[in-house]
């Protein structure tokens, strides 16, 4: 048993290494939505956008909190090594069956979909820690339905990691929501929706106090709707679990004509594991997951079936919130986790049968299978074939973040207007500005998405005055700001009008911090509401902490130290 | 005889899933930073040739 554990931990182990080998160079891994710098502020803009809409709260005040204590390198290698890691042993420990190879083919799976390397190399780091915590919140979920004490808090600690995008605490809402209520145990599970609602408070709060509104750009539904990486279309990519809306995100193998072809395999393995599935769960909570696999599949395609792009681009425009659906794939992972569990069983189904005949051949089907998801996606290893690799910051940032640190109040321009950077230290890659993280003030970066051709307007009407009167060609010195931060990368974009009336304060290489001698500095100034996100924040941790307390120290302080062991050991088992 | 075959036909397969893999694997190890910058100038240069967008010019946040 502790064997068979180790065994699983181990294989784990190995898939994180080779996922993301080169993060054993020292430095920052920056890629689109990626960003860690080495200690992230904790401005209210980070906790509660005024602007914009919420999309990285609570993620970034929980990066601010912990670069407090330890260096962003360190948080993100623990962030994405963890996601991988937890996302295989989480997958393995889920499937009902009592043969080791089948878990360990479950792990290997889970953690090697093209959902995980699509989020991956987009960088949306915050959504592979929910997709690492599904398993985990689906196998505490089955555990309350089954009665098991201390199953609420075991719940609520899976689902906390997942909430800390809204698209996670979004997922883990409907999981809990969808699979925990039962008639016999209605209180477990009414405190466990509760208790989840409540971890998804932060972001809630942030979109009701911020001044961006809730409705979003309706040209975002074409841009961001799934894709198809090869011949079989958009449907056939979903199904497969891939299907993101950027080709450069995409592995280059999910193109290969073959891929259709591999998944229509895992699809009929799948099938097979089914019905082994069945025999293993209640029919009630496995016609759940089904309904919630399938409910994030559609979420996933709305996109491309015609009708019901439609009806998306209305609710964008119309329905405050409804800009989350947008990008859609996103929420295909409950389908990954439902479609790897029934691979892994109907490989088993398969291996079982052909035990019969010849035990050998078996054994070798068994490691084929396992070996499948790598053949058909190998460039995954290597952080995506080296498109995921550390540099370092030039010396350039330090000095601007102290500079504004030493004369803080108001806020900061970064021109030229863009959003996403390609810089030369970062070997061209696309990446999101890092200047709201790690300069220790309100950064206004364009919030306008170019995909191809399309622009999708952004929400922040502050850099839609901004953009006004620069495209207007006034200068800069109007549009009321206090610093200018030119990153020189771009610096031919910059015309020099534009920046008639600054002060130069730092000229770098990379960096050059301009100051506004018409704006005074200005104190930070809160609006109250935005306090709501706070106590949003306090009231998550304290959910947080009362399951912990639950979960590890009320049994001990019970003086009931040997079940607690024993559950220590389940948890850990 | 058949399941001789069977064997037979099964090792293959696995031998070529496992082939796949590994070579997949070594050529995706092999890549460098040098490799990632002479692939983002080819790609850079094939857009200039085609008149197509520049894939790294900063604001583009992806294409489809």
């Amino acid at each position: 048993m502790v064997r068979d554990r180790l065994l699983l931990y181990a294989v784990a182990a190995v898939v994180t290494a080779i996922v993301l080998a080169p993060l054993a160079a020292p430095g920052y891994v920056l890629r689109y939505d990626m960003v860690f710098v080495p200690r992230q502020p904790l401005t209210w803009d980070l906790v509660a956008p005024a602007q914009g809409l919420p999309r990285a709260v609570p993620m970034d005040a929980v990066v601010s909190v912990l670069t407090q204590l330890v260096p962003g390198w360190v948080v993100q290698r623990i962030a994405l090594g963890g996601a991988v890691l937890l996302a295989a042993v989480g997958a393995g420990r889920l499937v009902p069956t009592e043969r080791t190879g089948v878990r360990l083919l479950a792990a290997v799976g889970y953690a090697w979909t093209p959902y995980l390397a699509e989020r991956l190399l987009i960088g949306q780091w915050g959504l592979l820690v929910c997709y690492a915590a599904l398993p985990w919140l689906v196998r505490a979920v089955l555990e309350l339905r089954a009665g098991r004490a201390d199953a609420v808090a075991r719940v609520l600690l899976a689902a906390a990691p997942a909430a800390i995008t809204p698209t996670g605490g979004l997922i883990a809402f409907g999981v809990v929501s969808l699979l925990a209520p039962q008639r016999r145990r209605w209180r477990g599970s009414t405190v466990a929706v509760a208790g989840v609602a409540l971890l998804n408070a932060p972001w809630v709060a942030a979109a009701l106090v911020t001044d961006a509104g809730g409705t979003s750009d309706p040209a975002g539904v074409a841009v961001f709707a799934a894709r198809g990486e090869n011949w079989a279309g958009p449907l056939a990519a979903l199904a497969g679990t891939g299907g993101i809306w950027s080709a450069q995100a995409t592995p280059a193998s999910r193109a290969l004509p073959l891929v259709p072809l591999v998944t229509l395999v895992l699809l009929a393995l799948a099938a097979a594991g089914f019905g082994l599935l069945r025999r293993r769960m209640s029919s009630d909570a496995l016609t759940r997951l089904l309904v919630l696999a399938g409910a994030g599949f559609l979420l996933a395609a709305l996109g491309v079936v015609p009708g019901s792009a439609d009806v998306l681009r209305w609710a964008v425009a119309q329905l405050p919130g409804a800009g989350l659906l947008r990008d859609g794939q996103k929420f295909l992972a409950p389908y990954a986790l439902l479609l790897v569990v029934c691979v892994a069983l109907g490989a088993e189904r398969l291996v079982t049968r052909m035990e019969r005949t010849n035990r050998e051949v078996a054994g070798v089907m068994l490691g084929g299978v396992l070996l499948l998801p790598v053949a058909a996606m190998p460039d995954l290893a290597f952080g995506g074939a080296g498109r995921l690799w550390p540099v370092s910051y030039p010396a350039d940032w330090q000095v601007v973040a102290g500079r504004l640190a030493a004369d803080p109040g108001g806020e900061v321009l970064a021109l030229p207007l863009s959003g996403y950077r390609a810089y030369s230290w970062n070997a061209g890659r696309t990446v999101l500005d890092p200047a709201p993280r790690y300069l220790p003030a309100t950064v206004l970066i364009d919030d306008t998405l170019r995909v191809g051709d399309v622009a999708v307007t952004g929400e922040n009407a502050r850099l839609r005055e901004i953009r006004q009167l620069l495209g207007a060609g006034r200068p800069v010195a109007e549009t009321g700001v206090r610093w200018v931060l030119v990153q020189q990368h771009r610096a031919d974009q910059v015309d020099p009008a534009t920046l008639t009336g600054l002060e130069l304060v730092h000229q770098g290489a990379f960096l050059a911090l301009y100051r506004n001698p018409a704006v005074p500095p200005s104190p930070v100034v809160v609006s109250p509401v935005r306090w709501a996100v706070v106590v949003a924040l306090a009231a998550a941790v304290a959910v947080v902490v009362a399951a912990m307390f639950r979960r590890y120290v009320g049994g001990l302080l019970r003086g009931n130290l040997r079940s607690e062991v024993q559950t220590l050991e389940d948890w850990h088992a | 005889m058949r399941k001789a075959l069977t064997l037979a036909v099964t090792g293959l397969v696995a031998a070529v899933l496992g082939f796949l893999s590994l070579a997949g694997l070594a050529a995706a190890t092999t890549a460098t930073e040098e490799e990632a910058v002479a692939k983002a100038e080819e790609l850079v240069e094939k857009a200039k040739q085609a008149n197509e967008p520049d894939p790294y010019v900063p604001e583009i946040y992806g294409s489809r």
